[in-house]
């Protein structure tokens, strides 16, 4: 319990800061807010940029996923290793492998280009 | 300090890291204009006088929450790491996985920009914030397989016993690939330097672009903290934590992260920018497998 | 009141500016860009990091709008610096004092900033000066709902491979750091992918001819002009574009170095200590494998596209991509500051952007959409900068010498 004190104790100084922050710029900023149009180099916009943003390297997405995953059993099999043996590392660097494939095959397939 | 104040750390923690983080920020001003010591604070003080700003039907919550989560997410970040660099020493939160929690609080970056650029309803700020989500695809992997060989080489994911397994030698002199990786990740990842595409100017500073006021500073400010987590983090990580003679661990600890802080900060002249429509083939063709090679061999060190 | 007076004053000791250059004001530039050296102050990328508007040159009806909406996006305190076409070194520096007094006259400043809190936020429509700018390159708008805010949400076009997708109108310049004077580039966009492109100018009010071409032109009206002095010319030319590339490259510290041999050949240093630094600094640029990957087949340009499109500049002679033309930069830059100090007479048309007196930016202008289409926005601005349209040079056709 001891740990989560000191975690809540680590969130208040900052949270006093950052409230501090705003509250000096209330203090001293001039007044009132100014309300502008987006930086648009000189021009005004023609439409809101909230839309929906095309992303070109969504197949990269896919493939960070499945890999992503993988690497959450990394954590504990690294404290494991040690204990378990030699049986431990092949079939974790088998499964990379395996998964490296995919990444080879995607990369064939350019999904690492987008442009 | 004892091992039996975690409240005084927490109240030094974030003295120390603000310090670390102005420190980094003079170094910038330094290698960049040749400005003083006074250059960050000029800067805060300016941002703190300025008059608020909000463009058009811009979401003010998401901006503010992306802005804020940057400093409290380098805090939360440096809350694992040991002060003095030893095994059960002085820090914060004493948690035995605290790699993982380091690597969950850098990952709030990827919200903090995206919420950043994404609010602000403006065009450059949206593909600043995306060019970031581009970017953690790209260098996210390498940076968790250079955490990963760490801690398979101490057998922990402890930063405390990843800095005592280093008695002999240190993880940097025997796993230098996983180094680098993981330097440049933490570039990447506190988007500085040659990673800095998702607020380069070349868009009018990209995410940041609309930032005004005191939102502008607590960005930067985070920012800047990032830079100087990911230094703290690398001391016990991969130079043997407060080992050294002479002084004491505390000492230790700060010497060398403000080494690796200032190796950081150079850098950022050193290179242009690096757009991840190149990188990305490079992360993932070159990066991942090099450090997943790293991993094997320690992998393989380790067993005997 | 005098502690927030203080406050500025300390604040605003380097002065946090955003420049906008007018066509024909590039001496100015110049002038302005060396005296905010002196001062440890930067050129800042966007309004909401300015403090102070520096508008070089005097801007025509178009230019003069996006001044003025560029004007709208800085938050107090703030000021304004209009700088002629033929300000000196001493102007330049007078009316940047003159606009950290302002900066500081904290009474008025918070006046003003009070009066236009009170004016209520900038809506769509709001400003009719604005509605020329509409005309431009409608998509697929969707009509007939009101639209939030009065600004329509965005149309719908087909990309590249047939899906219909979200698009933007995004127009990168007049008012960008880095960026050709007077070019006005209106984007259709794609997440940050360019579909199509329309290049334009906006023009200055103010005549003078092209700065770079200079030289030649007076050597064309008969005057005697020194080989070396135009070398010179040619030199900084260049390296203006250098550092321009570097700096949308990233690459601030090459950028920096490349601006500040500009103004030592400008200000007429020996030749051979600047043929040494130079030397150095052209290896190094050369030599980054970071640099050569960003802007390897980035933009690239062909002889049969060089001859469709009539390019004369030195983009036709170093055909290639982005890197290519740097590379043709840096190797004229070092030819240009061999013959440094030569005092044969000058003879010739051949200025450093093209033939002098021939209209040579407007083929740029002419291959920039093909260029930009497909390409990446962050690809779109090197390829720019890798051109450096010199718009100077469209100014006043009229008034360009025959060869």
């Amino acid at each position: 319990m001891h740990a989560y004190v000191a975690v809540l104790a680590l969130i208040g100084p900052p949270a006093a800061l950052i409230v501090a922050v705003y509250a000096l710029s209330f203090a001293f900023a001039p007044p009132g807010e100014a309300g502008v149009g987006p930086f648009l180099s000189g021009a005004r916009p023609q439409e809101h940029a909230l839309s929906r943003y095309h992303v070109r390297w969504y197949a990269v997405t896919m493939v960070f996923l499945a890999f992503d995953m993988e690497m959450i059993f990394m954590y504990p099999w690294a404290l494991v290793v040690t204990s378990v043996g030699a049986k431990a590392v092949i079939e974790m660097f088998l499964f990379l492998a395996l998964l490296m494939a995919g990444v080879v095959y995607a990369w064939r397939e350019g999904a690492f280009r987008w442009v | 300090m004892s091992d039996g104040a975690p409240v005084g750390a927490a109240v030094a923690l974030p003295l120390v890291l603000a310090g670390l983080a102005y420190s980094a920020a003079v170094m910038d001003a330094a290698f960049r204009t040749g400005d003083g010591p006074a250059a960050p604070l000029r800067e805060s003080v300016l941002l703190l006088l300025r008059q608020r700003r909000r463009t058009l039907a811009s979401d003010v919550p998401l901006v503010r929450i992306g802005v804020i989560s940057l400093p409290v997410a380098a805090l939360l970040a440096a809350a694992v790491i040991p002060l003095d660099g030893g095994p059960g020493g002085s820090r914060v939160w004493n948690l035995p996985v605290s790699v993982v929690w380091f690597n969950a609080m850098e990952v709030v970056a990827w919200a903090s920009l995206w919420l950043a650029g994404w609010g602000a309803n403006s065009a450059f700020p949206l593909v600043g914030g995306y060019r970031f989500l581009a970017q953690g695809l790209a260098y996210e992997l390498p940076h968790m397989f250079a955490l990963i060989t760490a801690s398979l080489g101490a057998g922990s994911l402890d930063f405390g016993a990843i800095a005592a397994a280093q008695d002999e030698v240190w993880f940097a002199v025997w796993m230098p690939v996983a180094f680098a990786v993981y330097l440049l990740s933490a570039l990447a990842m506190a988007f500085w330097g040659p990673m800095e595409h998702p607020v380069a100017d070349d868009l009018g500073g990209g995410a940041a672009a609309e930032l005004s006021g005191p939102d502008r500073l607590l960005f930067f400010a985070g920012r800047l903290a990032l830079v100087a987590v990911a230094a703290a983090a690398a001391v016990p990580l991969f130079l043997g934590g407060g080992a050294g003679p002479w002084l004491p661990g505390w000492a230790w600890t700060l010497i060398k992260t403000v080494a690796v802080l200032a190796l950081l900060v150079w850098l950022r002249g050193r290179w242009p920018v690096i757009r991840m429509d190149r990188f990305m083939t490079a992360a993932w063709a070159v990066l991942i497998p090099a450090a997943l090679l790293q991993a094997l061999v320690v992998g393989v060190v380790v067993l005997d | 009141m005098g502690l927030r007076e203080r406050l500025v004053r300390f604040a605003t000791a380097c002065p946090h500016v955003f420049v906008v250059t007018v066509p024909g004001a590039t001496r100015t530039r110049l002038l302005l860009e060396a005296e905010l050296r002196r001062r440890r102050g930067r050129p800042v990328a966007s309004p909401a990091a300015a403090t102070t508007l520096v508008v070089c040159g005097t801007p025509g009806p178009e230019l003069g709008t996006a001044v003025d909406t560029v004007w709208s996006g800085i938050p107090a305190p703030r000021a304004l610096v209009r700088l002629e076409e033929t300000a000196s070194a001493e102007e330049v520096a007078a009316a940047l004092d003159r606009a950290a007094r302002e900066l500081a006259d904290v009474p008025a400043q918070w006046a003003a900033a009070a009066a236009r809190s009170r004016e209520g936020p900038w809506a769509p429509g709001g400003d009719g000066e604005h509605d020329h700018m509409s005309g431009h390159g409608h998509g697929g708008h969707e009509h007939g709902m009101e639209p939030p805010m009065g600004l329509a949400m965005a149309g719908r076009a087909d990309d590249r491979d047939g899906l219909k997708l979200d698009v933007l109108h995004v127009p990168l310049g007049p008012a960008l750091k880095d960026w050709p004077a007077g070019l006005v580039l209106r984007l259709t966009l794609q997440g940050d992918i360019v579909q199509d492109a329309e290049a334009g100018v906006a023009r200055g009010r103010g005549g003078g001819a092209s700065f770079w071409d200079e030289p030649w032109l007076r050597a064309a009206a008969g005057e005697r002009v020194p080989e070396g002095e135009a070398e010179r010319r040619r030199a900084a030319s260049h390296l203006d574009s250098v550092g321009r590339l570097l700096a949308v490259a990233g690459w601030e510290n090459a950028a920096d170095r490349a601006r500040g041999l500009r103004d030592d050949v400008l200000a007429a240093r020996s030749a051979k200590v600047l043929a040494v630094r130079f030397a150095g600094f052209a290896r190094r640029t050369r030599q980054s494998r970071t640099l050569r990957w960003m802007l390897r087949d980035v933009g690239g340009i062909d002889r049969a596209m060089a001859d469709r499109h009539g390019l004369a500049g030195p983009e036709a002679r170093h055909l290639g991509d982005v890197f290519d033309r740097l590379s043709g930069w840096l190797d004229d830059t070092g030819a240009a500051l061999a013959r440094a100090d030569s005092t044969a007479p000058l003879e010739g048309t051949g200025g450093p952007r093209g033939p002098v007196g021939s209209r040579a930016a407007a083929p740029v202008l002419d291959v920039l959409p093909e260029l930009l289409g497909g390409a990446e926005l962050a690809a779109a601005r090197l390829i720019v900068a890798g051109l450096d349209p010199d718009l100077d040079r469209l100014a006043e056709p009229a008034e360009a010498p025959g060869e």
